[in-house]
């Protein structure tokens, strides 16, 4: 009997080694410290082709500039970002130092991100513009330090096809009955297969790129200033909904998205004449749609009645968090204010390989690109770091699901699932109980 | 079953010395040290990858846990927030109506393929086996970018046909009325590979007495598909059943790729809901509530099946 316990003990013991080693041998995870050196583990998404180089080479330059930090750069697919970030927190694997979008709230009341104040200069936090600062600090506290603003809603149109329909090719429409009039010109000029406008067209897409809409319609976004209960039943929210089902039942934008929001394939294809989507845009139909550049019109997304004075977009944004476990925080501070704090002449080749279509958040790094050569070869530069990002929103701190909930009424609404009210009264219930879930009233911004 | 009864017929038919000796030789026989050693390390890796993070997700799910700070627990307010959610429940509903547009579709074709391949010469049931195997070895992710490819609405194959005779074209993926059949098609095409062979394989071996016998009584093809075919695949058909539910209410690759879910959550199937909480909310709870709460779901679906369609050992 002893004999047989024995060999038993020795079987689970060995297999349970082998199991701890198979439980160790993951992939990623955070940095160390060997022979005097740093290691620390970056992460960022994938991005255009230009973007990626310039990552790829700022990593080099900061490695091969000092000895003392060696980072270890990781390109991860965007559609798989969510999930690799997920399971590497969950082992307690994060790295050290990754790029983040959106909000900073919610990662913040979660714990997840380290403070800057203290890994990064006071300078370099302090050189960031006001517009930055609601993505990057929480009272005078900051979380974050951005890379670059994005205006998330813009208007590109292809000027050929605006002007064989004898429409204005060098301004484009400047309120939605003038994108209407323009569509009804358009249309009959397209060939099979073509459409006037390719907006956003499904909840998850209309959750987070309409917001400046929202905003511009009705003056207010989802929620009332103090969160306690949803802001949408007014005719604002409705006429938004009911201008996006006209474009949807006269035939003007395809009934099944020719591509998604983020990229410029249908718009490059040629596929349609008018594209929603972010200033990023113009950097993809610059790498892979060279011909088209010039034939490009872009301008700020049309006005709910051409006298709100209220923007039509929110600013998006990427910004670089060093994660709140990790070991070596100091190293990952210096690498970031090397990178993306430091001196300006590193940031402006993204900038410019870009086309210009992104903000940057330091005055000393907007001045460097507009100085650059290459700037006076880009006219719609100024459009957009002139004319859009000034009045931007910032996107909303409210809980994505708030979002979602009106993405998902302006969908069911377009594509006549629903009527205006019953999506309306649909999504106050879905955000009422997120408010209630949540306990948003206590979280909702003190200013 | 069979081994269980073995001793009461040794009981019956051997006498007592006999009986004590026959026992104490298979005792000999019986090597539980190496018996423990061999499943030890099944049992040590179900443990560590399967038991232990099974009692750890239920109590992480009365727990608010965001991987940065301690959990806290909140007793059944994750499985609450889940089970008064309508897009939970909307979610399982669509699971099984999901079942309901693959599953029969799915033996009804494989089981008449399988008797196309029973029926024909070795050397072209061979050719048959191996096409329709096929689809099982692609990649389900490869399959939807195809299939997406297939139902693009401007420029893709589906629509250019239905274009040859003036059809309008159709937004497969993209109108809610369209999109789950939508992704039922390529569903049923990566699964009945694997089905068809195993109907092939269970009507092989239906004894050919059966047929000749009823060949002589003057049975037709009708006649002996539902006397004697259908009855004698009961088991494989049980098999098919159970496996080709839990495969389709878990279907998530497909309308992960092809429709992220849309439009308008119509291809939101149970798995994929809980992956996109698990991927947008900062708190786990609530995703593994919902992932527990669809295990009871599946393992009672199971159950009554079990239940209804009773498995028996055939009467050889």
């Amino acid at each position: 009997m002893h004999t047989r316990k024995g060999k038993l003990a020795t079987a689970v013991v060995a297999a349970a080694a082998a199991g701890l080693l198979l439980a160790g041998c993951s992939g990623g995870g955070g940095g160390n410290e060997t022979g005097g050196v740093t290691t620390i583990q970056f992460w960022h998404r994938t991005f255009t082709p230009v973007e990626n180089a310039w990552y790829a080479d700022i990593v080099k330059k900061f490695n091969a500039a000092q000895s003392e930090v060696k980072v270890v750069d990781t390109e991860v697919p965007a559609d798989a970002w969510d999930q690799k970030m997920k399971a590497a927190q969950a082992a307690g694997k994060a790295p050290d130092i990754y790029t983040h979008s959106g909000s900073i709230q919610d990662a913040v009341n979660a714990g997840q991100l380290h403070e800057l104040n203290g890994i990064v200069s006071d300078d370099a936090l302090g050189q960031i513009i006001d517009s930055a600062k609601p993505v990057s600090a929480i009272g005078d506290k900051y979380y974050a330090y951005p890379l670059l603003l994005e205006p998330q809603t813009v208007l590109f149109w292809n000027k050929d096809m605006l002007s064989a329909a004898g429409v204005d090719a060098e301004n484009g429409p400047k309120t939605w009955d003038d994108l209407f009039a323009a569509c009804a010109k358009i249309t009959p000029t397209l060939k099979s297969g073509q459409y006037c406008i390719s907006p956003a067209s499904d909840a998850v897409t209309f959750a987070w790129s309409t917001v400046g809409q929202q905003y511009n319609f009705s003056g207010h976004t989802a929620l009332t200033d103090d969160w306690t209960a949803p802001n949408i039943n007014d005719d604002g929210y409705k006429s938004l909904m009911a201008n996006y089902k006209k474009l949807w039942d006269e035939g003007y934008m395809a009934k099944q998205a020719l591509a998604a929001y983020v990229e410029g394939k249908d718009f490059g294809e040629q596929k349609v004449a008018f594209k929603v989507s972010g200033s990023w845009m113009m950097s993809e139909i610059g790498s892979d749609y060279k011909d088209l550049l010039t034939k490009t019109g872009i301008g700020a997304f049309p006005d709910a009645t051409g006298s709100t004075d209220r923007t039509a977009t929110t600013l998006g944004n990427f910004k670089w968090v060093v994660d709140a476990k990790s070991k070596n925080a100091k190293a990952a501070g210096a690498f970031l204010e090397w990178a993306i704090a430091g001196d300006p002449a590193n940031l402006v080749p993204f900038f410019v390989d870009t086309q210009f279509t992104k903000v940057p958040v330091r005055q000393s790094v907007q001045e460097a690109v507009a100085a650059s050569d290459e700037a006076a070869d880009a006219p719609w530069s100024s459009v957009i770091v002139d004319d859009i990002a000034p009045t931007a929103i910032p996107e909303p701190t409210y809980p994505w699901d708030v979002s979602l909930a009106v993405g998902t009424a302006m969908e069911s609404v377009m594509k006549g699932a629903a009527s205006t009210d019953a999506a309306i009264k649909t999504a106050e219930d879905a955000i009422k109980k997120v408010i209630q879930q949540q306990d948003l009233p206590s979280k909702a911004p003190k200013n | 079953m069979q081994q269980m009864a073995m001793p009461t017929t040794e009981a019956t038919i051997l006498p007592p010395g006999r009986q004590a000796r026959r026992r104490h030789r298979r005792f000999a026989y019986r090597d539980g040290n190496i018996a423990y050693l061999l499943i030890a390390p099944a049992v040590v890796l179900l443990g560590i990858f399967v038991i232990w993070p099974a009692v750890y997700a239920a109590f992480l799910s009365f727990q608010d846990w965001s991987f940065y700070k301690d959990p806290q627990f909140v007793g059944w307010r994750n499985y609450t927030n889940v089970l008064t959610d309508p897009l939970f429940w909307a979610s399982i509903g669509r699971g099984f109506l999901f079942v309901l547009m693959t599953v029969p579709v799915m033996l009804v074709l494989a089981f008449l393929f399988a008797s196309l391949v029973v029926a024909v010469s070795r050397r072209f049931a061979g050719l048959l086996k191996v096409s329709i195997y096929i689809p099982t070895i692609i990649s389900t992710v490869i399959a939807s970018i195809v299939f997406v490819l297939i139902y693009n609405y401007s420029g893709g194959l589906l629509n250019a046909f239905l274009g040859i005779f003036g059809i309008d074209p159709v937004a497969w993926i993209g109108d809610p009325a369209w999109a789950l059949l939508a992704i039922a098609v390529p569903a049923i095409w990566l699964g009945m590979g694997l089905t068809s062979l195993i109907m092939v394989a269970g009507m092989v071996d239906i004894p050919g007495e059966y047929y000749e016998a009823a060949a002589m009584e003057g049975a037709n093809w009708w006649q002996k598909t539902f006397f004697i075919t259908i009855p004698q695949l009961k088991n494989i058909v049980l098999y098919l059943l159970i496996t080709g539910f839990v495969a389709a209410i878990q279907q998530f690759e497909l309308p992960l790729i092809m429709t992220q879910g849309g439009p308008l959550d119509s291809t939101t199937l149970p798995n994929l809901f809980i992956f996109n909480h698990f991927r947008n909310d900062i708190n786990v709870g609530y995703s593994i509530a919902a992932a527990l709460l669809l295990f009871v779901v599946l393992g009672t679906v199971s159950a009554l099946v079990f239940r209804f369609v009773n498995s028996e050992r055939l009467v050889d």
